[in-house]
């Protein structure tokens, strides 16, 4: 059973290892310092486009879910929700997408499609001793996204397994090292997907990214898209080589 | 010498005087009177200023009110903090009665959590609950109870029940013998003057070779600024539910006796007062 539990240093070491990926990948994640300390988290803004509630017509039966892009990303994928902005008609508008993964989205009745910035942060729960991910979302006039607005993003098929429990949800929680509005996929019960992980890899003696294993489960729920990569490419922290706590190939990054 | 248990009364029943005012740019029908209110320590600010929000919606027209928030001297109160924390970090050595402002617009959404209803409150009182047993029993007694009896600790909150809320609480608060104390203490220093809202580690009531752990122990090692050397002056307070606990105090009965309902002990650190 101690082997499902993260302990802060291995946390650290996934983090450089999953930040040396990304910087390959140019997929904008960095490292965050906290100001007087030696903890940090890893973290990452992207844009997407989503089309936002704006009249409340409850009869309306939505598909949609938010594909985040990263501001740096270049793998050709675009977002399904990308505005054909030549028959764009707001008035009982029918339109089908089809992405690459055969996900159909229907969309009805009169929505703004805007541009929302997406900012994830990825921390160490020392009650847990797991990462949680912390996440906002704004439009670029700086208006943040309601809760309810950022359900609406989640995709139907996770959203009732969301919805079962008071604990298994996403709800709005003060960030504990900057103080702010985030919200949070609640961690308490991250170590019952990632124990079956665990203890298959060590029945299979492979070793596993805890960061990366937990981020590629829980990463796609809030819309957050984490490329195959990172599974395959990314190692596994090495036990028998010692680690200082905070690695420097962790640079902060400018904002 | 008072029982211990009467230690869990006084943190229970600890209340703080406290007067509402309407900030004074909000649109009123007429001149809004303040609002007068005793707020228990261990509550919470939006589960029970239902009165303090009727009072202030009489003089006002409906579009004119948004969610309510409240702000001392500038800043927003957090609602999710302890009543009690509040005051200690913010005002505690000033005057009572403790002046809040109550505000009905430009919520302040970078810094406030949105609080809709009662059942966020809850939410989030249950949601500390848990976090506190993960890091005392690895969260074997919250999910060996009922949700019953969650319930019971909730409504014993809501409803100022001390008898039915310990008669749960008390649960979460045994450990085995042998071990000494719980694994993990649930404890958070605040901070005023730092960006950081909080410091929170794992850190354990008893050493491994038996020593038991004391305040003092725990300042040493999480936040040491906080601990005068013995040649220089004391620059700072370490306050618990309004008081200064001695550094001697061993930190499982601090947790036993002085934590919130929400199992965390609260403790500010703020400037000692220069007089």
């Amino acid at each position: 059973m101690s082997s499902c539990v993260l302990d802060e240093e291995t946390f650290c070491r996934c983090c450089q290892l999953f930040l040396e990926h990304s910087h390959s990948l140019c997929d904008g994640w960095s490292w965050q310092l906290v100001k007087g300390s030696e903890e940090g988290y890893l973290r990452k803004v992207a844009l997407g486009n989503v089309r936002i509630r704006t009249s409340s017509n409850p009869n309306q039966i939505t598909d949609q879910y938010i594909q985040g892009a990263s501001s740096d990303q270049r793998q050709g994928r675009t977002s399904p929700f990308t505005p054909h902005k030549e028959n764009d008609d707001d008035h009982n508008d029918e339109q089908y997408y089809d992405d690459d993964d055969g996900a159909v989205c229907c969309m009805q009745d009169s929505r703004s499609s805007g541009v929302i910035q997406y900012e994830y942060h990825i921390l160490y729960s020392y009650s847990y001793q797991t990462p949680v991910l912390y996440f906002r979302a704004s439009t670029l006039e700086g208006r943040s996204l309601s809760l309810e607005e950022v359900w609406d993003g989640v995709h139907p098929n996770y959203r009732q397994r969301l919805q079962h429990g008071p604990w298994d949800t996403i709800t709005q929680q003060e960030h504990p090292l900057l103080g702010q509005s985030f919200f949070v996929l609640h961690p308490c019960r991250t170590e019952e997907f990632m124990r079956p992980v665990l203890q298959a890899a060590l029945e299979e003696h492979r070793q596993v990214n805890y960061v990366v294993t937990w981020l590629s489960v829980v990463g796609p729920v809030v819309g957050l898209d984490v490329p195959l990569s990172y599974c395959t490419k990314v190692p596994a922290p090495s036990h028998t080589s010692p680690s200082p706590l905070q690695p420097p190939a962790l640079q902060t990054q400018p904002d | 010498m008072a029982d211990d248990k009467d230690v869990l009364r006084d943190v229970w029943f600890g209340r703080i005087p406290t007067c509402f005012t309407l900030y004074q740019d909000e649109v009123t029908e007429r001149e809004a009177e303040p609002f007068y209110l005793l707020l228990p320590r261990v509550s919470y600010l939006t589960l029970v200023t239902d009165k303090v929000k009727k009072h202030f919606l009489k003089v006002m027209k409906a579009e004119d009110v948004e969610e309510i928030w409240f702000e001392y001297e500038g800043t927003p109160l957090k609602w999710h903090y302890p009543i009690g924390l509040l005051f200690d970090l913010h005002a505690s050595n000033t005057s009572l009665p403790w002046s809040i402002t109550v505000h009905f617009k430009n919520f302040p959404e970078r810094d406030l959590l949105h609080c809709p209803c009662n059942s966020v409150i809850e939410a989030h009182f249950m949601s500390s609950i848990k976090e506190a047993d993960a890091l005392k029993h690895k969260s074997q007694v919250i999910n060996d109870m009922q949700k019953k009896d969650h319930k019971q600790l909730w409504m014993g909150l809501q409803n100022d029940k001390f008898d039915q809320f310990w008669a749960i609480n008390r649960k979460l608060m045994e450990y085995p013998t042998e071990e000494g104390g719980f694994r993990y203490i649930p404890f958070r220093i605040y901070l005023t003057m730092s960006d950081r809202p909080f410091i929170q580690k794992l850190f354990r009531p008893i050493s491994p070779d038996g020593h038991t752990h004391t305040l003092g122990d725990l300042l040493k090692e999480v936040y040491p600024v906080a601990i005068a050397s013995d040649d220089e002056a004391k620059r700072y307070q370490v306050v618990i539910h309004g008081i200064e606990p001695l550094l001697e105090t061993p930190l499982q009965w601090l947790s036993e006796h002085l934590s919130h309902p929400d199992n965390f002990l609260h403790i500010s650190v703020i400037p000692a007062p220069s007089d």
